[in-house]
């Protein structure tokens, strides 16, 4: 998945269908205000402010410390790129939420279970994007496999610099992030 | 959700007031239940979409706080006590006031208050029919903030509305070099329809520039933001004209050809120079100077070649300026270093952006409606279509596109031929009759699809005196609303997924809002409730059928010939493409027929230019005063102006009203992030948390609209609003509300204190 910065309006709505969809009262997504360290407000001082988001959701590493740490076997990295929790095999030790770097497993504080975003898998099997990409108000996000070279992806990647979080944790996501274009002026 | 053989899936679309977006969606259902809403597709496929709202939706139909059945007050106005009462008893009681209230006042004195339908068309034409076939008073809602625009835009274009002139072409993805907009938060308020294509145009490489008083999510994706303080827009636009017209970087041609700029204006009176004040014997006709012959002529296409578009002349001994001298010398009082002292803009950013808009090919203008709320914004939107329209930067012609559907509106507007319709009242003017009794009183008020005391200026006047002076007060409601408490009698309406409905969009397309679910509880469509009422009032057989056949009447237009309720079950339409090269002309009804820099019909009002007149209100002058803050309010991804404010999902991303302050202003009072601060001013008082925030400059405060009064420690936005009447708006079309327009102080909140 790529996510654009320079699209992404950080309206929330990835985090609201995600909800929905999963049926869960945790936030798999949550969207970080880039600015004055507080949601949704810039960073500087009027007019000479500035201010993006960086929506986060599972990275489905290509390294997954989730996966290394989980004694059950519940969490698997999939073939096709997603790392998926397999609910009937966890116990909820909690290792993967420790093992994770980037803060993005939910433990459910109602029924006592590790919750996680599964690239949408049960759409992917369908060959369905995941729900949080057709709800992109912005079309910020965008899905598909970088295996391929007619994908959309490899298109975004020939034309913008991409990054991943945290690179120095070695976890090679599958999640880029394009940086919002520079501004040009008059 | 895998179970997926029980789950049938039927296309629906949302008509939630949010402007333009009407989002087609997939309801997934199971049983009787909807169980999710999915985006579904469009002809386009890019036009796709939903919005955390629209996503949101089910928590409304499934909302455990909903109305359940119609309702009697019991208690005092406002107390919010009732009891449950049958349908027929109901509309009994509504029947039998309203014949009560008309035998003595007349069926004038009974007025619909129709708040904003969404893209709904049928529950609106539905009080439209009955209003006008009980010639009782329809209270037209252009003026609960949306009254400025239509003002502004008949004055200069002589249309209800600017938008296909200035965008018409940008809806139709012609993406410009430079995208202007001004006083508009699309990234928030229409998300879909509109921030999208600007961010396409972004990626296409158009350079957008966004002026907001407020640092908007749409602002942040700019590539330039001017901060301006807000009600000073005429005064920018002055300033970027000013620069225009000293570098030369009209557009001549335009202005000769397309505008009423050659003109010839007498100085005496500010009319025009007409035939007979030179003695043609078309009296009536407009004069140009000729340059060749330096004579006076007779406004033709072939005189108007060569006439002078600048200058002043004396024709038979009356001065004159053309129109364009006229606007020409009005921006030369505004100088980029007048205009920034205004606007709190730097002028060197005046100076490039006025020369950018004059040398690029194409720029477009993009705005809805917020920048029209102060109290002069209609002049507003004239001085920013007159820096539009002197660079050339207006669409005058089509020749792509999609041909917009006509309804056929007149079985609603004038529901029996030979007989008189409806009154029209202004929702402004609506004070003034009710409190004062003109200029008729109104004694009966139905509010339907409006929550009015919440959204409506000075709330502490509506309860004090308006609400007081109305021998009943019906409301349809999905809930207990703050307006609801004060309804006498309170109707329990469907939610979206409930009721059908012709949704005339999103641009280029028609759809069809579907019934979905039986409705909920005892709960009725807008079109049922008009229909029971009409049968007790004796007019039964104009409703026949429900709602199926109200959208069968309203698509009997010859434009939607071909277009099918039965069609539009599985997909939304296109709309008929306007076929390549046919250069469609756009109309412009004003008296010239072109685009009017200079309005003759407001000379004697001193707005025939656009003039820059301060904000009623807002302090922007820098002077001392007892209200130092100007107080504006914004709208918020999180709620459709009220509605969605009660949506418990969406409360948990944004719990709370809050008001965002400059730190700098926040530091002079001691005022911390999430301090309980009071905001007010003479007409009452708001209370709830600060945020210290960039977003707004020093002397501007902005609190989000739609959040319901109880919502607030105390007060509400409109708690601190006014209701003051602008008389020009009055006599080009209706008064607007100007929430926008508004001084205040800010302080921390004391407990008990008043």
């Amino acid at each position: 998945m790529i996510i654009d910065q320079e699209r992404c309006i950080g309206c929330e709505a990835c985090s609201v269908a995600c909800r929905i969809e999963n049926n869960t009262k945790n936030f798999w997504i949550h969207v970080e205000t880039q600015g004055g360290g507080q949601k949704d407000i810039p960073k500087g001082k009027f007019p000479n402010l500035e201010i993006n988001f960086l929506p986060q959701l599972c990275n489905h590493c290509n390294n997954p410390p989730c996966v290394d740490s989980c004694p059950t076997e519940a969490l698997i990295k999939r073939e096709d790129g997603p790392v998926i929790l397999k609910s009937d095999l966890c116990n909820s030790c909690k290792a993967c939420i420790a093992a994770c770097p980037y803060d993005i497993i939910k433990f459910n504080e109602e029924n006592k279970i590790i919750e996680k975003c599964n690239f949408c898998s049960h759409r992917i099997d369908q060959g369905l994007e995941p729900f949080c990409v057709i709800c992109c108000e912005g079309q910020a996000m965008f899905f598909g496999d970088l295996n391929d070279p007619s994908s959309k992806l490899i298109e975004i990647i020939s034309k913008r610099k991409v990054f991943q979080l945290k690179p120095e944790e070695n976890t090679d996501p599958s999640i880029y992030y394009c940086h919002p274009r520079p501004k040009r002026i008059l | 959700m895998n179970d997926s053989d029980d789950i049938r899936i039927i296309r629906t679309a949302c008509p939630a007031h949010c402007g333009i977006d009407c989002c087609g969606i997939l309801a997934h259902i199971k049983g009787d239940r909807v169980i999710k809403l999915e985006p579904a597709e469009f002809p386009i496929p890019n036009d796709k979409r939903i919005c955390l709202r629209g996503l949101s939706s089910l928590d409304i139909t499934y909302h455990p706080e909903r109305l359940k059945y119609p309702m009697k007050r019991v208690g005092e106005r406002g107390e919010g006590k009732f009891e449950r009462i049958s349908w027929d008893k109901a509309l009994n009681i509504i029947s039998e006031k309203f014949k009560n209230i008309s035998d003595n006042y007349g069926w004038k004195s009974i007025g619909w208050v129709l708040g904003g339908p969404g893209a709904g068309t049928t529950k609106f034409g539905a009080y439209l029919r009955l209003a006008s076939l009980t010639q009782s008073t329809r209270v037209s809602a252009w003026g609960y903030g949306d009254a400025g625009v239509p003002c502004g835009s008949r004055t200069i274009f002589g249309s209800q509305f600017p938008y296909m002139y200035l965008f018409g072409t940008f809806w139709q993805r012609k993406w410009p070099d430079l995208l202007v907009v001004w006083g508009s938060n699309p990234a928030e308020a229409a998300p879909l329809q509109t921030m999208r294509k600007i961010l396409d145009a972004k990626e296409n490489g158009t350079q957008l520039v966004v002026i907001d008083p407020r640092f908007t999510i749409t602002a942040s994706k700019a590539d330039v933001y001017v901060g301006l303080k807000p009600g000073t827009d005429t005064a920018l636009a002055l300033g970027l004209m000013h620069v225009i017209f000293k570098k030369g970087l009209y557009d001549e041609d335009f202005i000769r050809f397309e505008t009423n700029g050659a003109y010839l204006v007498r100085i005496d009176n500010g009319k025009f120079l007409r035939g007979k004040d030179i003695g043609e014997k078309k009296v009536n006709a407009f004069i140009i100077y000729d340059e060749s012959s330096s004579t006076a002529k007779v406004l033709r296409r072939s005189t108007l070649k060569t006439a002078c578009i600048t200058g002043e002349y004396e024709v038979g001994g009356i001065k004159c300026k053309t129109a364009l001298q006229m606007l020409t010398d009005l921006a030369k009082e505004y100088p980029p270093n007048k205009s920034a002292e205004i606007t709190g803009v730097s002028p060197e950013l005046i100076i490039k952006f006025a020369e950018k808009i004059g040398t690029v090919d194409k720029a477009t203008f993009f705005t809805w409606m917020g920048f029209t709320r102060t109290y002069y914004g209609d002049i507003s939107l004239r001085g920013m279509i007159s820096v539009a329209t002197i660079t050339g930067h207006v669409t005058t012609s089509i020749s792509s596109g999609y041909i917009p559907a006509v309804l056929n509106w007149d079985p609603f507007l004038k529901a029996i031929p030979d007989k008189p319709s409806f009154h029209r009242m202004g929702i402004l003017n609506l004070y003034n009759a009710v409190i004062s009794g003109k200029p008729y009183p109104i004694k009966a008020l139905w509010f339907a699809f409006i929550n009015f005391l919440n959204q409506c200026v000075d709330c502490n006047k509506i309860i004090k005196e308006l609400f007081p002076k109305l021998d009943l007060i019906v409301q349809t409601e999905l809930f207990m609303t703050p307006t609801a408490k004060y309804a006498d009698i309170l109707l329990p309406v469907c939610s979206f997924l409930e009721f059908s409905d012709f949704l005339p969009r999103p641009y280029p397309y028609v759809q069809l809002q579907q019934k979905i679910i039986e409705p909920l509880y005892e709960s009725k469509s807008d079109v049922d409730i008009v229909a029971g009422l009409a049968e007790k009032l004796g007019y039964g057989q104009y409703f026949q059928g429900g709602e199926n056949a109200m959208i069968d009447l309203i698509m009997d237009h010859s434009s939607l010939d071909g277009y099918s309720r039965e069609e539009l079950r599985n997909k939304a339409m296109l709309l008929r493409v306007i076929p390549e090269d046919s250069n469609i002309p756009l109309p412009f009804s004003t008296p010239s027929g072109k685009i009017e820099l200079y309005a003759e019909q407001l000379s004697e009002d001193g707005q025939a230019l656009p003039v820059y007149l301060p904000p009623v209100e807002a302090p922007v002058s820098g002077k001392s005063q007892k209200f130092p803050i100007a107080f504006i309010q914004g709208h918020s991804r999180f709620r459709t102006h009220s509605m969605f404010a009660n949506v418990k999902s969406l409360l948990e991303l944004n719990p709370e009203p809050i008001v965002d302050i400059n730190p700098t202003d926040a530091s002079k009072r001691s005022i911390n992030s999430g301090d309980w601060v009071t905001i007010l001013n003479e007409r009452g008082r708001a209370t709830l948390k600060a945020r210290l925030s960039e977003t707004v400059n020093s002397g501007v405060i902005d609190i989000t609209e739609g959040w319901w009064i109880n919502q607030f420690k105390e007060g509400s936005v409109n708690h601190l609003t006014h209701d003051i009447v602008n008389p020009v708006q009055n006599k080009v079309y209706e008064p607007n509300m100007h929430m926008n327009d508004v001084a205040v102080e800010i302080i921390k909140y004391k407990e008990g204190e008043k």
